[in-house]
């Protein structure tokens, strides 16, 4: 096939990608900037549990206030971390929301009515691999997961004992409770602000999809998508396609359920609920997304940790199911 | 130009893409209808927050307090340029290529439109839950779709099937006896076919393929994805 052909092809399903992503991204960055201004300091975020079980899934929980994909909760876990909640629980909300929110619920029922045991099986298991990960996530210190730019502006919003010496940059030292902020609770910046602030980052995180978006069409493009089926009924060969495939398609969790329709009948169901589980915490197009949060090995580590959480499930499923 | 006022055409032309591909039919091309609505209203929400970031600009020059501020929209205004002046032109063929046939479908089809007005893809759906290729003999077929070669046989005329975007597009396909005294159809051109149903192959195995009394060669419809 000609080259220009290919090219021509690639360049459509990056602009189907791409147009399909921006709207969740805006409402993501729109509700981080309400969050910011309607609460600066952020004084609620750090009431958050910090338990190791409680925080991840209080932060799950909160999928349900944030009807968007993976790509709009990027913004928000990130406004969650800058504004000191709980790393676990902004974990929590970042790994599972995408799942646990009303509209990919709803899209998964309307995608698979006949098979109600999809419906249990999806949010239990995104709270699972959200748990995996947030307990995985916390072997790494704040300063090795995070990134430098991120993690300064979350030492701002943390009481001045949670920050050591050197981080703190200020003589103050051995105060008893109530422990001051390294900064003073901010004032509710003006609307420019806010609005600076929002188009700022709408800007950042569109940049980084282009190039998630960019990767995932030429890789859609180039790889015949029979390879990864053909492999349909076998029990863990399977699941590792349909993971591998969830990579590379990178499509909103609010969409997948219907693009898995189209060949969940040539697959093992540990296979179709590994695809559902994966999409929405990592593929090509939220690397760099997750990028903004996270540093190489905690983006590693995710990646790694999300994909044998994954396999497992998908396997049970497939000991249950078949 | 400061940053602010970059942020603000960069805002603007990410607007742009997405209201411009609202009305010149584009996500036609790339969606699938019931998302059209949230890109239209994502870039109106654009385009007032450009229109906000354009006012604050002009009333307070500056604004920019990060140097890589410019870079990040000037980059970014570039691609949305980009995405403005360049159209997609996909190979329908070369994608269908690339994918598996569409397996869905249900055993038993609720209700079945008379022969002549049923689509390429009712007839996919009928055949997949009819079988018995003896039942459809004879029966008047007018459908059209694109031409999509095969690695083993002669080229079917095909429609791309979405539930999302492009990127989960998958195709359906009808054989077609294509007529011998003409040369074999290109790929990817539209056709409109008029012809009827008749059963190829050794017995056994038998199946259904058109037999054209008319093909003509029409413009790609401007909705050429079907859900």
């Amino acid at each position: 096939m000609d080259v220009l052909v290919r090219l021509n092809t690639a360049w459509a399903l990056f602009q189907g990608l791409l147009l399909e992503a921006l709207p969740f991204l805006l409402i993501g960055v729109l509700i981080a900037s309400l969050a910011r201004w309607f609460s600066p300091g952020g004084a609620w975020l750090r009431r958050l549990p910090a338990h190791p079980i409680g925080g991840p899934l209080s932060g799950a929980a909160l999928g349900f206030a944030l009807p968007a994909c993976e790509c709009g909760n990027v913004p928000v876990a990130r406004r969650l971390l800058v504004g000191g909640a709980p790393v676990g629980t902004a974990l929590g909300f970042l790994f599972a929301a995408p799942v646990l929110n009303p509209i990919v619920i709803a899209s998964t029922w309307a995608a698979f009515p006949d098979q109600p045991w999809l419906l249990l099986a999806r949010p239990l298991g995104a709270v699972l691999v959200a748990l995996v990960l947030a307990l995985l996530l916390r072997l790494l210190p704040e300063g090795e997961l995070l990134r430098a730019d991120l993690l300064e502006e979350r030492q701002l919003a943390q009481p001045l004992a949670t920050v050591s010496l050197l981080e703190r940059r200020s003589g103050l030292i051995g105060l008893t409770a109530p422990t001051p902020l390294a900064q003073p609770e901010p004032a509710r910046g003006s609307w420019r602000e806010v609005l600076e602030h929002g188009s700022r980052e709408f800007l950042n995180l569109a940049l980084l999809l282009v190039a998630g978006c960019a990767l995932a069409a030429l890789v859609q493009a180039s790889l015949p998508r029979q390879w990864l089926l053909a492999v349909g009924g076998a029990p863990t060969l399977s699941v590792l396609a349909l993971m591998a495939l969830s990579l590379v398609l990178s499509v909103c969790s609010s969409v997948d359920a219907f693009l898995a329709l189209g060949f969940a009948a040539q697959i093992t169901p540990g296979a179709l609920l590994a695809f559902l589980l994966l999409g929405p915490v990592i593929d090509i197009k939220l690397v760099g997304l997750l990028g903004l949060l996270f540093r190489p090995r905690g983006l590693l580590l995710t990646t790694v940790g999300a994909c044998l959480a994954v396999l497992l499930i998908g396997q049970w499923v497939n000991l249950w199911r078949l | 130009m400061g940053p602010a006022l970059l942020r603000a055409l960069a805002l603007g032309l990410w607007a742009v893409v997405l209201l411009q591909s609202s009305v010149d039919g584009r996500l036609d091309l790339l969606l699938r209808s019931a998302f059209h609505p949230l890109v239209s209203a994502a870039g109106g929400v654009l385009l007032v927050l450009a229109l906000l970031q354009l006012l604050a600009a002009l009333q307070r020059a500056g604004g920019g307090t990060v140097r890589r501020d410019g870079p990040v929209a000037l980059l970014s205004a570039a691609i949305a340029l980009g995405l403005i002046v360049l159209p997609p032109n996909p190979s329908f063929a070369d994608l269908a290529s690339q994918r598996p046939a569409d397996e869905t479908g249900q055993d038993t089809l609720s209700f079945v439109l008379p022969p002549a007005q049923r689509s390429l893809t009712d007839w996919v759906r009928l055949l997949r839950s009819q079988p018995d290729p003896q039942l459809f003999v004879g029966d008047p077929v007018r459908i059209s779709g694109f031409v999509l070669p095969m690695a083993d046989g002669p080229p079917q005329l095909a429609r791309l099937l979405v539930r999302c975007c492009l990127a989960d597009a998958t195709p359906v396909g009808l054989p077609v006896r294509w007529p011998r005294d003409q040369a074999a159809p290109r790929a990817d051109q539209w056709l409109a076919i008029e012809g009827q149903m008749a059963v190829t192959g050794v017995p056994g195995q038998e199946r259904l393929e058109v037999v054209p009394s008319r093909i003509q060669p029409i413009p790609q419809p401007a909705r050429p994805l079907e859900p």
